[in-house]
């Protein structure tokens, strides 16, 4: 999925007109400031492109954003749930380095978000970090697959399981996944558009169901062994949103039926939904079912107001044509807001049927342009 | 107590000449001491905010030697996970000839540690990290060097001149704050880059470690380099300016002493004149407690005018002087920028409280004597020249016993007790001006009989006549003048043994150093490839080889000389202690170190004593074989040879190098071959003659002791106030005696040969006085103050120019004085002045 837009799309607001603003509060969001930047120089993604691995696991610095965006549901061993988020955002500065003798000349920053959600007593988690890409402060490679902001790292192991480490006051995270699908290619072949304008589009693939398990620490208390499924979206990009789009409310839902669901709705400053709103269903065996706007009816059904300002509808009815299904969303938690340097509301959700049936499948919503 | 209230009105407005001069000195006295206090505090707090711009909420600082620590130390601790850790690469920058600290951070590591960088977003952080040279600085310092955001510029970093980019301007709600004047900010490449120090850092600040993190952090560390508490270093460079600061005030004290001088004066005068007044107020039934405050409250007004008007005053003098003490602070310790004046309330407070304070002080033995006055005791003045003459004797003793005490205190340890000293001293010797006026009076009477007839001889008899009113003006400008020669005697032996020690340090015909080693703590690195074209010059025929760099020792930060000298010659440095032969050869092998004359005072050191260079577990223990003259700087150096500093602390960098030429070989022509040898290089090193270093250092040296000399001219103006009231009253006091001598023929023009005269004679006792006491406390300054503050020892040379000067000084300050009191009393017409009698 591609959640990382919403800081794409800040970036750009940053950068086009808030440059008036009182001095942020925090450097957070004084870095932010920085990172909107120029996008001459960079390469767009305007055409279909032949995807390898495990190449494409690694950076694509002719663009000037990319993340790595690992999210998933754990459970411990009494049936507790747990929701988690690990974003790894690599934003170029500039295309082509400058030949500087210092290792600590850099031409990109890292920005790290860690999110979790603990169902068992109820507590949200978030972290962020920023890091420059240089003197292997923070970074990426492809072979063996590692990406890492300080001590915060996804990492490919030597039995070709990738291990995900990463802890802040008090919180930590330990996990071991495998991916148990090939990997999709989103949109069209890899390209997900998502504006009008020919290049403000992504390239984007996930691994959808990866089964994970391993360690969650709390400050309640930990580390408790844990298991699930994660779900990893990659996307690269220079530009992709149009200046009339708002935000978008981002679903990707793991079902019982060993099918995924992934569908963004992007919405328009008028309220109305963006043509460009597109998603798809993954079959059993990986194959792709494209979903377009008529597919999908959304209806909020449940809000959760943030304290720092802004009303998330963060419960759903999503009826989804092609599966025949209408879906009700809840939250994990309601208050799965990230207060960091952009605000979003980014959460683990429970979908069952509307006729109250046992779970239908669970996943995560990502709801961004509801904070004013 | 209306009566009461009456005479003192009626007393100080009908004086009022001699009350405005009184609050005049009061008012210079305070001003100066405000002045200097202000100025001393504002130099403080501009370091403290500077520090803490610096550091910001670092609690802790891992530091190392002068070459920093690996950079791949923190980026280790970092990937293992340590937080609220700000690496730190720093050094100096000259802009415009303006020395700047420069700062490099990593702006993605700042958060919690300084305020004004956690600002930094937008465009100005993609410009610091993309573009080599970016800096940002605060508005202020921008202005000052003429720099708007978005231009480049030319800065000498590392001793190579670099190109800048000005990315933006440091602020916080708008506003610059004054602890960011003088420092400059950059993306820790940047940083290293300019200062040329890829691969290491210089600190890491720690904000609240834990116990735990501070344990981890300690078990990384390699010998050399450890965890400090943040405020040491802060700690170590205030220690460097406190005896100079100390010096100061002690010097702005002295011309409060002078302006005591003349409230006492004052008081004195008003008790003698208002004798009988008093008597009659004491017949009327006023107390003697009554008569008691009344002149210590006449006093008290005076001081607390002249302290009001000395606030003002020293508010403005303040602002002068603060440029002052900030250039001395970094000729002699570090680099500060203060540009901003910042006022405290204390300097205002203490100014106010000391100005009334030593007024009526200074008033209360006119008040006991008032106070004793009987009501029946109403007589003419002469029977109160006699008690007063009684009393002479009592002050000859006082000031005995002030000498003999001031003696005494040299004994004990402390730049407290120097200064306690010698101000005792010298008041003690002022209170013999009584009895030098009246042997000056008897012995001139006959000279003066002989050139000026019965003129002459009338006026040496004033002077010893009228002396209880005479003598504290000679005492004031007695005190006055002796400053004048103590520091003037003082600053000249100094100077030529600063001369002196040059002339055998400078052995070399030309010398070599990388620009930018503005200040005494900073010293960059030359080129190789400079060192290399140097050598290849045909005439020269031999090098010396340096290294300078701070380094923490057992006896606080010291500067490390290492030295590699010329290969036949013995290095020019003759010792004050220890046996050259062994000195210069434990030199050689490295089994002993050379320590500067200051280290060894400061340190308590002596040859023989065991001396650890280098913080924790880094450097050396070697004993100290001998002890040098050194007056490049106070902090302390210790010389080594460089052989034995590279294999010790592993840097390779060449501070200066010394050419010796071909006899016969014209320096300044080969100074001008290399300089066109050198002229494609990067680096445009400072390339000086032995004469010219000379004539710089010099000049250092005097702009150094420009305060000390403004103080000096301050003291004597106050003193030369003090000599123009007392001789104000002289001449009122003697207006009926000067109308009967008119009435009897005198001409005015003989009336006002007559008081210049008697003028005159004054000067001259109180230069008299003040050689001997001026010579008694050159000594005090170069002996005691001088060897506690900062560890020079001098030659005392006696300029006698300056005691020449002392003495014209005296005599011409007081003609000066005399020249109105004189005219006015030639002018008035004798009728007039009987009749007011």
């Amino acid at each position: 999925m591609g959640r990382g837009y919403y800081w794409l799309l800040m970036g750009l607001l940053l950068l086009v007109g808030c440059d008036s603003h009182p001095p942020a509060p925090s450097r957070a969001m004084a870095v932010a400031n920085a990172l909107g930047g120029e996008s001459a120089g960079f390469a767009r993604a305007s055409g279909p492109r032949t995807f390898q691995f495990p190449a494409d696991h690694g950076a694509h610095r002719d663009y000037r954003n990319e993340w790595w965006y690992l999210t998933g549901h754990l459970e411990d061993e009494a049936g507790g749930r747990y929701g988690f988020q690990i974003t790894f955002f690599r934003i170029g500065l500039r295309p082509t380095p400058v030949r500087r003798s210092s290792a600590w000349a850099t031409h990109e920053v890292w920005m790290g978000h860690l999110a979790i959600s603990d169902g068992v007593d109820g507590h949200f988690y978030a972290f962020e970090r920023f890091s420059r890409g240089a003197a292997e402060l923070a970074g990426v490679q492809a072979a063996p697959f590692k990406v890492w902001i300080e001590d915060w790292q996804l990492a490919e192991q030597g039995d070709g399981q990738w291990r995900l480490q990463a802890s802040a006051a008090g919180v930590a995270i330990d996990l071991l996944l495998r991916a148990d699908k090939p990997v999709v290619l989103q949109g069209e072949g890899g390209l997900s558009q998502k504006s009008a304008e020919v290049g403000n589009a992504s390239y984007y693939y996930s691994l959808p169901r990866m089964s994970a398990h391993g360690h969650l620490t709390t400050t309640a208390g930990g580390p408790h062994p844990v298991s699930g499924s994660g779900w990893l979206d990659r996307e690269w990009s220079t530009s992709a949103l149009a200046p009339d789009q708002q935000g978008w409310d981002w679903f990707s839902l793991q079902l019982e039926d060993g099918r995924e669901l992934m569908y963004y709705r992007l919405r328009r400053h008028d309220g109305s939904v963006d043509p460009h709103s597109a998603g798809a269903i993954i079959d059993v065996d990986g194959q792709l079912h494209p979903l377009t706007p008529q597919d999908v009816q959304l209806e909020p059904e449940q809000f959760w107001e943030s304290p720092q300002g802004g009303r998330y509808p963060v419960g759903w009815r999503m009826a989804v044509a092609p599966l025949g299904r209408v879906l009700r969303i809840a939250p994990l938690l309601p208050q799965q807001e990230l207060d960091l340097t952009v605000r979003y509301w980014e959460g683990a959700v429970l979908a069952t049927t509307l006729e109250g049936a046992p779970l239908a499948g669970r996943g995560y919503l990502e709801m961004t342009g509801y904070a004013p | 107590m209306r009566l009461l209230l009456r005479a003192t009105r009626r007393e100080l407005l009908r004086h009022a000449g001699q009350s405005t001069l009184a609050v005049l000195g009061i008012a210079l006295g305070v001003a100066v001491v405000v002045a200097v206090a202000l100025a001393n505090e504002s130099a403080r707090r501009a370091f403290g905010l500077a520090m803490e711009e610096v550091t910001g909420a670092a609690t802790h600082q891992v530091v190392a030697g002068p070459q920093g620590f690996p950079e791949q130390i923190y980026l280790q601790l970092r990937r293992a996970g340590l937080r609220d850790a700000a690496p730190v690469v720093e050094g100096y920058l000259t802009v415009a000839g303006e020395p700047l600290q420069l700062i490099g951070i990593d702006p993605f590591a700042e958060t919690g540690v300084r305020r004004h960088t956690a600002q930094l977003g937008g465009e100005t952080l993609r410009q610091l990290l993309l573009e080599p040279g970016a800096v940002v600085m605060a508005a202020t310092t921008a202005e000052r060097l003429a720099l708007a955001p978005g231009d480049h510029f030319s800065a000498t970093a590392a001793g190579v001149e670099q190109r800048l980019l000005l990315a933006g301007l440091i602020e916080l709600e708008g506003r610059s704050a004054p602890g960011l004047e003088g420092l400059v900010f950059a993306d820790i490449a940047t940083a290293q880059e300019l200062l040329q120090r890829e691969g290491r850092l210089d600190r890491l600040d720690l904000v609240a470690p834990s116990a735990e993190t501070l344990a981890a952090i300690a078990a990384q560390l390699p010998a050399g380099v450890g965890i400090q508490p943040a405020a040491a270093h802060a700690e170590e460079n205030l220690a460097l300016t406190r005896a100079f600061q100390t010096n100061l005030t002690a010097m702005s004290l002295l011309a409060l002493v002078i302006g005591a001088f003349l409230i006492y004066n004052t008081a004195t005068f008003s008790v003698l004149r208002r004798r009988a007044l008093i008597g009659s107020l004491r017949l009327v039934g006023v107390s003697r407690r009554q008569i008691f405050v009344l002149v210590l409250g006449e006093a008290a007004i005076l001081g607390a005018l002249g302290a009001l008007l000395g606030l003002g005053a020293g508010h403005l003098l303040g602002r002068l002087l603060v440029g002052l003490v900030t250039r001395t602070i970094n000729d002699l310790y570090f680099v500060l920028t203060v540009t901003e004046f910042l006022p405290a309330p204390a300097p205002y407070l203490w100014g106010a409280l000391l100005g009334v304070g030593v007024s009526v002080l200074a008033a209360l033995p006119p008040a006991m004597e008032a106070a004793r006055i009987s009501p029946l005791e109403v007589r003419r003045r002469s029977s109160v020249e006699l008690a007063s003459r009684q009393r002479a004797g009592q002050r000859l003793a006082l000031g005995l016993v002030a000498l003999l005490v001031g003696w005494g205190l040299l004994a004990l340890p402390g730049l407290v007790a120097g200064f306690g000293a010698l101000f005792l001293i010298l008041l003690g010797g002022a209170l013999f001006a009584p009895l030098l006026l009246v042997g000056v009076g008897r012995i001139a009477v006959v000279p003066l009989g002989r050139g000026f007839g019965t003129i002459g001889r009338q006026a040496a008899r004033g002077i010893a006549g009228g002396h209880s009113r005479s003598a504290v003006a000679v005492a004031a400008l007695a005190v006055a003048i002796s400053a004048t020669v103590g520091v003037g005697v003082m600053v000249e032996s100094f100077r030529s043994s600063v001369d002196a020690w040059l002339g055998e340090r400078l052995q070399a015909d030309l010398y070599l150093a990388a620009p930018g080693g503005l200040s005494a703590s900073q010293s960059a690195p030359l080129l190789p490839e400079v060192v290399a074209r140097a050598q290849a010059l045909p005439e020269v025929t031999a090098m010396s080889f340096g290294r300078r760099v701070t380094v923490a020792s057992s006896s606080g930060p010291v500067q490390l000389l290492a030295l590699e000298p010329h290969p036949q010659r013995r290095p020019g440095f003759p010792l004050l202690a220890g046996d050259p032969e062994r000195a210069w050869a434990a030199f050689n092998e490295g089994s002993g170190l050379l320590i500067s004359e200051p280290l060894a005072q400061q340190g308590g050191l002596a040859v023989g004593d065991d001396l650890h260079l280098g913080r924790f577990a880094e450097g050396v223990t070697l004993p100290v074989v001998g002890i040098f003259r050194e007056y490049g700087s106070n902090q302390g150096v210790v010389l080594l040879r460089l052989a034995h500093y590279r294999r010790l602390w592993g840097d390779e960098a060449l501070s200066s190098t010394g050419l010796y030429l071909r006899p016969g070989a014209d320096p300044a022509a080969v100074e001008q071959r290399l300089r066109a040898a050198l002229a494609d290089l990067p680096q445009r090193p400072f390339i000086r003659s032995t004469a010219a270093i000379r004539h710089t250092s010099m000049e250092v040296f005097d702009r150094t002791f420009l305060i000390t000399r403004v103080l000096r001219l301050l003291a004597i103006v106050v003193a030369f106030v003090g000599v123009l009231s007392a001789l104000m009253a002289l001449a009122l006091e003697r207006a009926r005696e000067h109308a009967v001598l008119r009435a009897t023929g005198l001409t005015p023009a003989g009336l006002f040969g007559l008081v210049g005269l008697q003028t005159g004679l004054l000067g001259a006792t109180a230069g008299v006085l003040a050689l001997p006491l001026g010579l008694v406390m050159a000594l005090i300054l170069i002996e005691v103050i001088n060897r506690r503050a900062f560890g020079w020892g001098m030659t005392l040379t006696l300029p006698w120019e300056v005691l020449g000067q002392a003495l014209l000084l005296a005599v011409v300050a007081a003609l000066l004085a005399g020249l109105w009191p004189a005219w006015r009393i030639a002018r008035t017409p004798p009728a007039l002045a009987l009749r007011e009698e």
